[in-house]
């Protein structure tokens, strides 16, 4: 028994020791290359035990510029000087030597991977193989009419040179999509080495590279946070910055990105003046910008009118009113009596209402009916979050919230003289609210119309896209279709409301 | 008793002063050493990475940074009998590193390993039979222990402690897996 164990691990050894390839030689090269710089390295990183050897290897070689095989054949030929990286929405990194020829195309999500396909870029000059990407994420729908920008960073351990290569291949990347026949959005810029940046580049998933850029943006603008604009397209991104692009110093920016996937902003206007029942005559103050809102590109409309401030966020693919607010504009000539907002009486309690009990005006159920009836919903249809009297600077009101479906209304009605003082309403689902109540009905469109209602809205046709699921379900209540669908990489999912064939929710996923 | 003889009860090939040798020459930039260290150690190296990454050019990967790491840090070697756990510590460490990396570039591991060894010409048939049982039949712990064991020449104590498992599922793991094993050889007993 103990002999057959021994024999078996003879065996078992003797199958490994004749299964390892020789590479000994080339690890001697390298040792021999390394010498010298290794103690330093060890020296210099503070890992414990163990860990502070491998870091210090790591180190060891990134100065080499090797990663694994191309170690080997280590030679001056093979470090890489440059790195650059392709964003649009597939990811690629491809690193070159000293005379810009390619080592390593690396692909850094599924759709890059999808691009690099089988094509073998080794030792190829960098123009040839940014033409044959570029090229390959034209040809595979990745860059188009709806999504023109994209993101090339460079990284040389020496900033000029990193400039003078970053700008050629941004002229070159934009020469090729002028050619195609449409307008790309070309943004440039150089790496610099910052850890936080590397750090969130590796939480993330994303490229160094679109990591800068999105810090970029965040230290111009605090509105956003790295959550929310990494998920985001490089179009996307580039139509955020577009208004402030010079702000960014980093970036080089050469074209429009593209909106045209978008309803544009003379109907977001539209949409939300009509909602607002105001008209363009009367606006004195206008700002509209596209932000993000729960990962969703919104226009985002400030306006006032009529001595009322206005802010409307609009999906900017669907229409839908994702938030809108009117507020007394302080800063407007009010032609209604003022609100007795601005009274200093604040902290002399004898001369403002105590808070906890209505001295005049309205009850509470009064209130009630004011805001249910501005809302237009009725009492049976809408759950109460809240109702209770406020107090706030000096004037006594009734903070009334309730829900509705996906909408949240929020009320303030003043308790003396049942004015509205302030409103808003937040649809927590893309959605219209108006349709809240019309899916208890049965199912009046077809699987097949559904279907064809979701490719409309994708923009896609059904000869260029792969089914994965189309059926009939109950959802919130409602009858549903459905409907998810993948073309070139992309994953759409629907759900279209059964009884309508309004699409009542959608997700796209680029991963 | 049991601190005299060099080779202790280690039934692998590899001495363990003659390793510890290699790594204090090494210390004084001798790359025969590391040839010398490279030629005891890496069937146990190579095997363990296969046996965790199950693909042969990604284990190679990992061969060759091993001994570049060991090459930088054999200075910081301290001597303690256990040279083969050290090494095989820093292996297990890179071929984690390697996974991590593979998972970042969603890249899914190809196991390629079965190309690998029709293609080997070293192999001896019996030798193809074994690699490709032990990494067909075996769970990927149950083959890291036996080829920590019987490649590496670990004690089970080592083992238990470099895969972070308690002695007795060691003992119990690597028992089982030899029995798997043994089942292919029912015919050639």
């Amino acid at each position: 028994m103990k002999m057959r164990e021994a024999d078996e691990k003879t065996k078992i050894r003797q199958a490994y020791a004749n299964a390892v390839p020789d590479i000994c030689d080339a690890i001697l090269t390298d040792c021999k290359q390394g010498k010298g710089k290794v103690i330093v390295m060890a020296e210099t990183k503070k890992k414990k035990h163990v860990m502070r050897y491998i870091a210090a290897a790591a180190g060891l070689f990134l100065l080499l510029g090797c990663g694994g095989i191309g170690m080997k054949l280590y030679q001056f030929n093979y470090a890489v000087a440059s790195t650059i990286s392709l964003d649009v929405n597939p990811s690629i990194q491809i690193t070159v030597n000293e005379k810009d020829r390619v080592l390593d195309v690396v692909a850094l999500n599924k759709d890059a991977g999808i691009v690099i396909g089988d094509m073998d870029f080794k030792g190829s000059g960098i123009d040839v193989v940014i033409n044959a990407l570029v090229g390959s994420m034209l040809r595979k729908g990745y860059l188009n009419e709806l999504a023109n920008s994209i993101l090339i960073s460079v990284d040389n351990g020496d900033p000029a040179k990193s400039a003078i290569l970053q700008e050629r291949l941004t002229e070159e990347v934009n020469k090729l999509l002028e050619s195609d026949g449409f307008f790309g959005a070309v943004l440039g810029q150089t790496l610099t080495k910052d850890e936080t940046v590397q750090n969130q580049a590796n939480q993330y998933g994303i490229t160094p590279g679109k990591a800068q850029l999105i810090q970029e943006i965040l230290n111009t603008s605090t509105r956003h946070t790295f959550d929310e604009l990494a998920a985001l397209s490089i179009n996307e991104l580039n139509l955020l910055i577009a208004p402030a692009v010079q702000e960014i110093a980093q970036v080089s920016s050469v074209g429009n990105a593209s909106d045209k996937a978008y309803i544009g902003e003379a109907e977001a206007k539209k949409i939300a003046f009509a909602h607002a029942n105001v008209s363009e005559q009367d606006i004195n103050f206008y700002k509209v910008e596209m932000d993000v809102e729960r990962g969703v590109m919104v226009y985002e409309l400030d306006f006032t009118s009529g001595g009322y401030e206005y802010e409307y966020d609009i999906d900017a693919r669907t229409g839908d009113i994702v938030k809108n607010k009117k507020e007394v504009d302080d800063g407007a000539i009010v032609q209604k009596p003022q609100p007795p907002k601005k009274t200093e009486t604040q902290n002399t309690p004898s001369a403002v209402q105590s808070p906890g009990t209505a001295t005049a005006g309205i009850t509470l159920e009064q209130a009630k009916e004011i805001a249910l009836n501005h809302s237009g919903q009725s009492a049976a249809s809408v759950v109460y979050k809240k109702d209770k009297l406020d107090y706030h600077n000096g004037i006594q009101f009734y903070k009334i919230e309730f829900s509705s479906g996906y909408a949240e209304y929020d009320y303030e009605i003043n308790s003396v003289t049942g004015e509205i003082m302030d409103y808003s309403v937040e649809n927590k689902k893309n959605a219209a609210v108006s349709n809240t109540n019309s899916g208890a009905a049965a199912a009046s469109i077809t699987l097949e119309q559904a279907k064809e209602i979701a490719l409309n809205h994708a923009g896609q046709s059904a000869a260029s896209v792969t089914f994965t699921k189309a059926k009939l379900d109950h959802d919130d209540g409602m009858l549903m279709y459905d409907i998810e669908f993948i073309s070139g990489g992309v994953e759409y999912e629907f759900e279209i409301n059964a009884a309508t064939g309004q699409v009542w929710d959608y997700d796209v996923d680029y991963d | 008793m049991f601190s005299v003889a060099p080779t202790e009860k280690r039934t692998a090939d590899c001495d363990v002063s003659a390793l510890e040798d290699c790594l204090i020459a090494m210390k004084q930039q001798d790359l025969q050493a590391l040839e010398e260290l490279y030629g005891q150690t890496c069937a146990s190296v190579y095997g363990f990475a296969l046996s965790v990454l199950k693909n042969a050019h990604d284990a190679e990967d990992v061969m060759h940074d091993l001994y570049v790491t060991v090459w930088a840090a054999a200075p910081n070697y301290c001597s303690n009998g256990k040279p083969m756990a050290w090494i095989m510590t820093i292996t297990r460490n890179l071929c984690f590193q390697k996974l991590r990396e593979m998972q970042k570039r969603s890249d899914i591991p190809q196991e390629d390993w079965e190309t690998y060894i029709s293609g080997n010409e070293k192999m001896s048939p019996e030798d193809r039979l074994i690699l490709s049982e032990s990494m067909r039949s075996l769970s990927d712990e149950e083959r890291q222990i036996v080829i920590l064991h019987a490649v590496a020449g670990l004690k089970h104590r080592e083992i238990g402690k470099l895969l972070e498992l308690p002695l007795p599922t060691v003992l119990s793991k690597y028992n089982r897996a030899l029995k798997k094993l043994r089942k292919m050889y029912g015919g050639e007993q």
